[in-house]
């Protein structure tokens, strides 16, 4: 408690704070002038040294892109930003719930109920739904060898763009050799492990998810594909034989579903799949994949024109 | 610095004379036959010294013999230790002078003085409010101890313009007016009314006293 000590400050201090001169903080200093900066600058070009050319020869990776001071050139942090966006909107992007059955997809959906859940749990996406279960196994295909599965994954604008194409693609190439193949279903909330329930349920001696990969810079359009031999859950990542960049600058879907036949064709062969799968048998109709040979970068799309 | 920032009164010396030499007693106007002891002190302010002197009059029984403003204020002082303010209290006992002493010093410690009225607090204004005067300024303004005052000064123009703002502001009485040129080179005003007027009209003084200082050219 203060005591009122006295009456002629607290009548000043009332009519300073009357006078909203009671601010404790000093009055602002004004800043100096700042000169505004010229409205675009033209860096003098330079030659890009011949190790950066060498290396932006091998690969796509940004390398080699010059620096104006210590920054990035605008031009750069335009293009990575547009990339950027384009990885995020596909991973943000749901699939339409009427999508399957437009195309004339058996529909199943995981445990996950939103989006957003999807994201944070992939336990979640790795089963089926009990409505899905019991929906799949009564009217799915049974005993067949091969059971492609379209997913959406992280981008469902991949699945939405090329998924059909590669899905039909692939059920061809794979009745051309002479396979069975079950009932076409898509996958919704879907990570890569649900290809083991959905593939145990109709007793599919493979199980082939197709969805869509985890986008990178601006490549929001990318397809992989998982393919498991005896799907049962339980499976691992060392049970799985993969495929990546299934898309117009990576691999293309057509030549991307005949290498996918060929391995399922392999592992029917061989009975099993992943670690222990023998490539060598079947390695000229695989191509590169089986060589992991060098296949030149192909140019970065420019989003922004600046 | 925010306007109306307290500027605190430095007391520049205190010193007793238990027993005074009779002439010393008559040359500064105490009474050797009712006086014997005095108590000196100087400050770098006048009119807050004033006020505390008066203030030791209520509180012992002790008499203000001597208070003078010095010429030009304490920033022409002749000495460190001169200020622009000499007191003397007087009496036949040492002690009451001591605790007339005390009461002066702790009046300028917390109550009494002046307030910037601009940023840099080079205007000062004293709008001060004794709701009870003492025995000394009461004399010398007529007044009855007891009667509420306010005491107001500021330098010559301000002092003037805020003076008849006070005078407008509440119910109150023009006391006693010292207009410039004081010893100082302020002015100073006593009003007298009761105590809520007497508030106001040193508020309303302030508020006028800052205003002027914010726009001292009108053409």
């Amino acid at each position: 408690m203060s005591l009122p000590l006295s009456r002629t400050r607290d009548l000043v201090a009332a009519l300073r704070r009357a006078r909203g001169a009671d601010d404790p903080m000093p009055p602002r200093e004004r800043l100096p002038p700042v000169p505004l900066p010229p409205e675009r600058v033209f860096p003098s070009p330079r030659r890009r040294s011949r190790i950066a050319e060498a290396a932006a020869a091998h690969t796509t990776a940004l390398v080699g892109i010059g620096a104006v001071g210590t920054r990035y050139a605008t031009d750069v942090v335009l293009q990575f930003q547009a990339e950027l966006a384009v990885a995020h909107a596909a991973v943000a992007t749901e699939l339409p719930p009427a999508w399957a059955d437009t195309n004339q997809y058996a529909s199943v959906v995981s445990r996950v109920t939103d989006h957003r859940q999807f994201l944070l749990r992939p336990d979640l996406g790795r089963r089926l739904s009990e409505e899905s279960a019991t929906r799949w196994a009564a009217t799915c295909r049974k005993d067949v060898d091969v059971q492609p599965i379209l997913a959406d994954g992280l981008s469902a604008v991949a699945t939405m763009g090329a998924g059909p194409t590669l899905m039909a693609a692939f059920i061809a190439e794979c009745e051309a050799r002479g396979m069975s193949v079950g009932t076409p279903v898509c996958a919704k909330f879907a990570r890569v492990w649900l290809q083991d329930e959905i593939g145990q349920l109709a007793r599919a001696k493979v199980a082939a998810i197709l969805l869509g990969e985890r986008p990178g810079l601006g490549t929001g359009d990318g397809l992989s594909a998982y393919l498991v031999f005896g799907p049962q859950l339980g499976r691992t990542d060392g049970n799985r034989n993969m495929m990546s960049n299934i898309h117009a600058r990576g691999i293309p879907p057509a030549d991307a579903a005949r290498r996918l036949a060929v391995l399922a064709q392999l592992m029917l062969e061989q009975r099993t799949s992943g670690v222990e799968l023998d490539l060598a048998p079947r390695a000229a109709e695989l191509g590169e994949a089986a060589r992991g040979g060098y296949r030149p970068p192909v140019a970065r799309a420019r989003l922004v024109e600046v | 610095m925010p306007v109306l920032e307290a500027l605190l009164p430095k007391v520049l010396s205190v010193r007793r004379l238990p027993g005074a030499d009779p002439a010393l007693l008559r040359a500064y106007g105490a009474d050797p036959e009712r006086h014997r002891a005095l108590g000196l002190i100087t400050v770098d302010q006048d009119d807050p010294a004033y006020v505390a002197l008066d203030e030791a009059t209520k509180h012992a029984n002790v008499d203000v013999v001597f208070a003078r403003s010095f010429y030009a204020g304490s920033r022409h002082a002749s000495g460190p230790l001169s200020g622009e303010f000499l007191g003397v209290i007087a009496s036949d006992d040492p002690a009451e002078v001591d605790s007339g002493l005390d009461a002066i010093l702790e009046t300028l410690a917390h109550d009494a003085c002046f307030y910037g009225a601009n940023a840099d607090s080079s205007i000062a204004v004293f709008p001060h409010v004794i709701a009870s005067l003492g025995r000394y300024l009461s004399a010398i303004a007529g007044l009855a101890p007891g009667d509420p005052m306010a005491y107001l000064v500021a330098p010559p123009m301000e002092a003037t313009i805020a003076l008849d703002f006070a005078l407008k502001a509440a119910k109150v009485r023009l006391v006693k007016a010292f207009p410039p040129p004081t010893e100082t080179n302020f002015a100073a005003s006593w009003l007298t009314g009761d105590l809520p007027s007497c508030e106001a009209a040193a508020m309303a003084f302030a508020a006028a006293v800052c205003d002027v200082a914010a726009q001292p050219r009108e053409r």
